[in-house]
């Protein structure tokens, strides 16, 4: 053991007095490192952020939107629309309690003579109050509910507080496409950002001053009766709605989707996780460059050193040492890497996550775990051994009378 | 009768240069005796340094057998003529052969290390030898802070730092000045007459050769004349 010390202490010295060509070689793993990490723990952090979102949906919903399935990220953008009949073919399936219909679109809103923009949302009040409280979590920070019918809006909590300079109060006005609204609630927050930064409106206005078709939405939530199968009632959705929609359009083609909570945490699970290994895979590759640099830089060291090497093994170095010592070498450049690129790669995700935090419609959030940073370190000191393997290996079985005649 | 610290029998070194056999070697009879000083002289080319390396177990002979205490080094491995050679040889170079990144105390602890010395006995061991050879004061510095006088006694100190029974010098003098030499001799002997330490000197210099009592003359990879038991240096002073 005392031995492993001496030789790490050699080896550490050895470093330093080539350090522009050792810096060099950490610079290739430094990078390798920093993307592995600053990445990862940001796709982890958005895959909390949407598990979290998903969980406050509450566990029983459906719901249909139109756009294909199979496209996830068109059926997101929803650009195509559920119409009145589908919404009726909906409520009268059987299995159906209640159904919460809803539009959303960005626009712009001006508040005390300041123009931002910000989401608004359109919902039945009168059927959709209730559902809203008791499945989706609202509840009001300040004020009270919006009555059907007139213009009146509760605000979400950074629209509130974050967005307009000055902050939004109950009993003002905001200008909405040209209409002017009472700020009648505010509500607590809903637990992400974005949801925090709607305003949110009466279906019929919304329609109104979006030019929406009148009984069409963009996304239904359904919530099913007592001891109704939740995919059994899917089922049944998605035949009725094929029903309508053949009979409208007369093609074959049925484009919505009808999803329950479990299955979009399922795709947004498997699209995360396609990234994940997307992001590990380049990553990878910029530490296998990094490592192939360490290997080059201990086979120059080997060649330099071959003296050395000689006059270590004249003086009684068993192989081991001076396999130890090149080893050692390849470990602390890839472990430095290593510890370099997981602190960038931190301070990255951390300064994005805090940009995020500052800015009303980006949230981002970065989950560095102690985990991910173990990884880092231990991933890039067990590169650095691995390039300095082969070296290490050359070194150690010089033959002491060879290694001390070259280059004299 | 001392006893041989090494003993070289029948020992032919061929060097193979593509389809060309050098012989480096002739069949070398040799026996070093314990507190022996032996100077081995020879015009360059004449075999000096791979007999050198046959004596300091750096190189296995292609015939013959090379006998270091008693132990026949081809049946050791690798790792285990290493251990013995830390041991028993300590090497003193022509080029010092310091490591460079490496202080002079802990280049003189290197050997002691290999040998699983503990730590508070090498370094005890190595400021006595750095005493010895007077650079108390500069054991902290690294080799280029060093002459080239100090830096052949770093490396004096360093071939004996395991208490070896044979110390081999390869040209010691080789890249000093002839008043550095001289010291540098002055140490080699003293270490020689006050411990009985065994020296083996490389040379081509005859004032080198005036230090010992045997002298071994080489030429085209034989032993022309074997003076040991003895006898008076050929060479005029």
């Amino acid at each position: 053991m005392e031995q492993i010390k001496e030789y790490f202490n050699i080896a550490f010295r050895n470093i330093r007095t080539r350090s522009l060509r050792s810096w060099l070689t950490i610079l290739g793993i430094v990078i390798g490192v920093f993307l592995i990490i600053s990445l990862l723990s940001l796709s982890e952090g958005i895959k909390e952020t949407i598990t979290k979102q998903l969980k406050s949906l509450g566990g029983e919903m459906i719901f249909v939107m139109p756009g294909s399935e199979a496209n996830p990220i068109m059926m997101m953008m929803g650009g195509d629309q559920l119409q009145r009949d589908d919404v009726s073919a909906i409520k009268k399936t059987k299995g159906v309690d209640k159904v919460l219909t809803m539009s959303y679109t960005g626009s712009v809103a001006r508040y005390k003579d300041e123009g931002k923009t910000i989401f608004i949302a359109g919902q039945p009040w009168k059927e959709s109050l209730e559902l809203l409280q008791d499945y989706q979590g609202w509840s009001l920070a300040e004020g009270r509910w919006p009555i059907s019918g007139k213009n009146e809006v509760i605000v979400g909590q950074q629209v509130a507080n974050e967005v307009f300079n000055q902050k939004v109060r109950v009993d003002t006005e905001i200008l909405i496409k040209g209409r002017k609204f009472q700020v009648v609630g505010i509500l607590n927050s809903l637990g992400s950002k974005t949801d925090d930064t709607f305003v949110y409106m009466d279906m019929d206005i919304y329609q109104d001053i979006t030019g929406q078709k009148p009984g069409s939405a963009q996304i239904a939530m359904v919530k099913i009766e007592e001891g109704a199968s939740l995919n059994q009632v899917a089922e049944d959705l998605k035949n009725n709605l094929e029903k309508t929609r053949k009979r409208r359009a007369g093609t074959d083609e049925a484009d919505f989707s009808v999803i329950t909570s479990e299955k979009i945490s399922g795709i947004a699970e498997s699209m995360l996780a396609v990234i994940e290994i997307a992001i590990i895979a380049f990553a990878s590759i910029a530490i296998i460059v990094g490592g192939i640099g360490i290997m080059n830089t201990m086979f120059t060291s080997v060649r330099e050193r071959t003296r050395e090497i000689g006059i270590m093994k004249a003086i009684g170095a068993p192989n081991s040492a001076i396999l130890f010592i090149f080893l050692f070498e390849a470990g602390i450049i890839g472990f430095t890497g290593g510890l370099g690129g997981t602190l960038l790669g931190v301070l990255l995700a951390k300064s994005i996550e805090m940009y995020g935090q500052v800015h009303p419609l980006f949230y981002f959030y970065a989950s560095v775990s102690p985990g991910l940073i173990i990884f880092g370190l231990v991933f890039s000191f067990v590169v650095g051994c691995l390039s300095g393997m082969v070296p290490a290996r050359q070194a150690a079985l010089l033959k002491p009378v060879e290694a001390l005649r070259k280059y004299e | 009768m001392p006893e041989a610290v090494i003993k070289l029998e029948d020992v032919w070194k061929i060097h193979k240069l593509g389809k060309v056999d050098l012989v480096a070697l002739k069949d070398i009879n040799l026996e070093i005796d314990e507190g022996a000083f032996v100077t081995i002289m020879g015009p360059s080319g004449s075999g000096k340094s791979t007999l050198l390396n046959m004596i300091g177990c750096l190189d296995f002979p292609t015939k013959g057998k090379v006998i270091l205490k008693d132990k026949n080094i081809a049946n050791l491995t690798e790792d285990q003529l290493s251990q013995l050679r830390g041991r028993i040889i300590g090497f003193v170079f022509q080029e010092f052969n310091l490591l460079p990144n490496l202080t002079a105390l802990e280049n003189v602890m290197l050997p002691m290390v290999f040998q699983k010395t503990p730590v508070e006995k090498r370094e005890k061991k190595a400021k006595e030898l750095l005493e010895a050879v007077g650079l108390k004061e500069r054991i902290t510095h690294l080799p280029t802070e060093l002459s080239g006088g100090e830096r052949q006694r770093v490396a004096i100190a360093r071939a004996f730092a395991n208490d070896p029974e044979l110390v081999i010098a390869d040209e010691p003098t080789g890249n000093l000045d002839s008043i550095t030499g001289k010291k540098i001799m002055e140490i080699l002997t003293d270490f020689h007459k006050r411990e009985g330490k065994t020296i083996v000197v490389v040379s081509h210099d005859p004032q080198i050769a005036s230090y010992s009592k045997d002298v071994i003359n080489i030429k085209d990879g034989q032993i022309l004349a074997n003076h040991q038991q003895g006898a008076k240096v050929l060479w005029s002073k």
